[in-house]
């Protein structure tokens, strides 16, 4: 059975087309305005999906068409908006991204990433197994999403190789994160819509065994993604059966033959990821550390020197005064009724706050801190600006953080802490695991927002920054600094 | 509209296609706009309108406490100054956070938020309580002549013809120098608001 999802298209096939006759399977259609509709890339049980063309950009996309009347019957439709919004948050080069959602008294439409290189399932099948260098490369890119979305408490459920797509540079790209349960294949025609999830070969026992109730997504995924690891190796499945209890009976045992030809490194990783214990499997931040995972990783050092494009970007600076402390406001920042409290801390950029240090105080908390944690190289930009460059590969490349600081009085900055590159989830747990801690040793009063600190009294306040021998005269320890989060 | 009104009869009372005419949203963003609409609307009173304590507890999640921020904002989407926000205003004001908008409606509407007391200019009276609002939130105290300083600063840069308050004109020339005033006035989500908040309304037009 082919995938449902075929993204795959040559670009021959649909480069113009425009003002050709309408033929079989190519519809000219313009959507409501903005898309064109052109022909059909795949089709599943119930949704159907179509090259389309952003008519005012231009851009090329891959649109889903679900008939609304499954879902409903199905009793999914809430599901299926939480979950489309859950997606529309996973932001990942090796996941195929969703652009747009529309509907029309029937169908929903799911504007998606356009991936133009095939299927993974596609390639293995008429071309075999890989070479581990190849499905290293593969399987890297599968775990660098993988850790991404369960960083964010996305779990995918139906990871299986029919879900991974390439593009034109042979890039992975992950399909539907998030949708999996919507836009499962029929499977030897029992439901439209399943809700427990996985397709037989690629879920882990205790998925089956628990029928999906009450079992760690994260262990799930990665039992799925050992089943793709195995089969990118060895060119078929790890647990197969024409009888399907039979083959249930081998999944719960753990019960496979590793191929001959693997490397110790290979079999040492797929028996700890295709462990049926979900309480000694292995991790992904194991997966990342082993043997088999690392091997000739070609490290690119991304040169953290020419890295500094941050200078240019650096827009003459503005003088800050009262209305740019006024406009940062919580009372007026109205993205809150698009997100929900949570969120909103983890996925912020930026964050600002006002202090009565001085620059140079800030500066010199900034590089203890980055001396203290050992992860961060400070360089500095300009005057007022700080540059921290993480020296550990994150999720998304190396973190790097841009601080600036703006003179509002004489007696008054304003500091802003902006995500220059890196994932943005690390970002936040910076500030909240470290920055804002350093900041709080001299006196840290509390946000308006939802996280309260509390302002240590003068003494303890003065205690621990003797402790930390913090140097500063005691005039200026006397002056009793502040600083205040405002956004 | 009567009040024995159902809400899902006023959803379709409002005409979707008019106000996506009238916006910067496309159709199927003001059905998801109408969705925001619907949750902020009931949050307190499940009256299909949104009072200003629902507006404050939507932005601020503090229990409808008064913000003058808020509030203030509040009162400038009211544009029929009945109180209450019905779906129309929200979506026509709204709009004006779009990314698409014109920076010159965000400019306009920036003006008039600070002019607190619709003078026609922003006095120093008014940036002063502002300035004093916004420590008070980061719950930071400073001397008062640290905040003349910040509020002195501040008409010197805008307020150019000296004659101590920022009318329009000056406004607008201030904005233009210092663009990051204008950050919060757009809301990067509007871009996306059909995936933010997925609505598929029954009520629409076959066009496929």
């Amino acid at each position: 059975m082919m995938g449902e999802l075929m993204l795959a298209v040559k670009d021959k096939n649909n480069g113009g087309r425009d003002g050709v006759e309408p033929r079989k399977n190519y519809c000219k259609l313009v959507m409501q305005g903005k898309y064109e509709l052109g022909r059909v890339l795949g089709q599943g049980t119930f949704a159907r999906v179509y090259y389309a063309r952003n008519l005012e950009s231009g851009k090329s996309v891959a649109m889903k068409v679900v008939g609304k009347e499954k879902v409903v019957r199905a009793k999914m439709m809430d599901q299926m908006k939480r979950e489309i919004s859950v997606m529309k948050r996973l932001k990942h080069p090796n996941i195929v991204e969703l652009f747009e959602v529309m509907a029309t008294k029937s169908k929903i439409f799911l504007a998606l990433e356009l991936v133009r290189g095939g299927e993974l399932h596609a390639k293995v099948s008429k071309e075999g197994k890989l070479e581990e260098q190849t499905a290293r490369s593969y399987f890297r890119q599968l775990i660098s999403a993988v850790d991404y979305c369960h960083s964010r408490g996305v779990f995918h459920r139906d990871l299986k190789l029919e879900n991974l797509l390439l593009d034109q540079d042979d890039n992975l790209k992950i399909t539907d994160f998030g949708l999996s349960a919507f836009f499962e294949e029929e499977e030897n025609n029992q439901v439209l819509l399943r809700t427990t999830c996985g397709t037989p070969h690629y879920v882990a026992p205790e998925v089956v065994s628990k029928r999906g109730q009450g079992y760690d997504g994260s262990k799930a995924d990665i039992w799925s993604c050992g089943v793709i690891l195995f089969v990118l190796l060895a060119g078929y499945l790890p647990f197969h059966d024409e009888n399907v209890m039979q083959m249930y009976r081998k999944v719960n045992k753990g019960d496979f033959t590793l191929p001959s030809w693997l490397s110790a490194e290979a079999c040492d990783l797929i028996t700890q990821m295709l462990d049926p214990n979900p309480s000694t499997r292995i991790t992904l931040a194991e997966i990342m550390e082993s043997k088999w995972f690392k091997s000739d990783s070609v490290d690119c050092e991304d040169d953290d020197e020419s890295n500094n494009t941050t200078n240019s970007k650096f827009k003459e600076v503005e003088a800050l005064n009262a209305f740019h402390i006024i406009s940062m406001s919580e009372g007026l920042d109205l993205s809150a009724l698009f997100s929900e409290e949570k969120k909103k801390r983890e996925e912020r950029e930026e964050i600002g706050f006002t202090t009565t240090m001085s620059e140079t105080e800030v500066i010199s908390r900034l590089e203890e801190l980055a001396a203290l944690s050992g992860k961060f190289k400070v360089s500095k930009v300009g005057d007022s600006v700080v540059r921290l460059q993480g020296q550990e590969k994150g999720r998304k490349g190396k973190l790097v953080i841009v601080v600036e600081l703006f003179t509002v009085s004489s007696s008054f900055l304003m500091v802003e802490v902006k995500k220059d590159s890196g994932d943005t989830l690390e970002f936040n747990r910076f500030c909240q695991n470290h920055l804002r801690p350093t900041l709080m040793e001299i006196v840290w009063t509390s946000t308006a927002s939802d996280i309260k600190y509390t302002t240590p009294p003068p003494a303890a306040a003065a205690a621990a920054v003797a402790s930390d021998n913090y140097t500063s005269p005691p005039a200026a320890a006397a002056a009793y600094p502040y600083v205040a989060a405002v956004c | 509209m009567g009040c024995s009104i159902s809400k899902k009869s006023k959803a379709n009372y409002w005409d979707f296609a008019s106000l996506a005419s009238e916006t910067m949203f496309s159709l199927d963003e003001v059905e998801a706009v109408y969705v925001l609409y619907k949750k902020v609307s009931c949050c307190i009173v499940d009256d299909g309108l949104i009072h200003k304590e629902e507006f404050r507890q939507a932005l601020l999640r503090n229990k409808g406490k008064p913000d003058l921020f808020v509030d203030r904002v509040f009162d400038l989407f009211d544009l029929k100054r009945n109180g209450v926000l019905d779906f129309g205003e929200f979506v026509q004001s709204l709009s004006i956070f779009h990314p698409k908008s014109p920076a010159a409606d965000k400019i306009l509407f920036t003006f008039n938020l600070y002019d607190l007391q619709h003078t026609g200019c922003i006095e120093r009276e008014e940036v002063k309580e502002m300035v004093l609002a916004i420590l008070k939130e980061s719950d930071l105290e400073l001397p008062d002549e640290v905040i003349e300083e910040i509020v002195e600063n501040a008409f010197n840069e805008a307020d150019s013809n000296q004659d101590g308050k920022i009318d329009l004109e000056e406004w607008k020339e201030f904005v233009g120098k210092n663009p990051s005033l204008l950050k919060n006035m757009t809301i990067p989500y509007l871009m996306d608001v059909s995936t933010v908040f997925p609505s598929f309304v029954e009520n629409k037009i076959m066009l496929i």
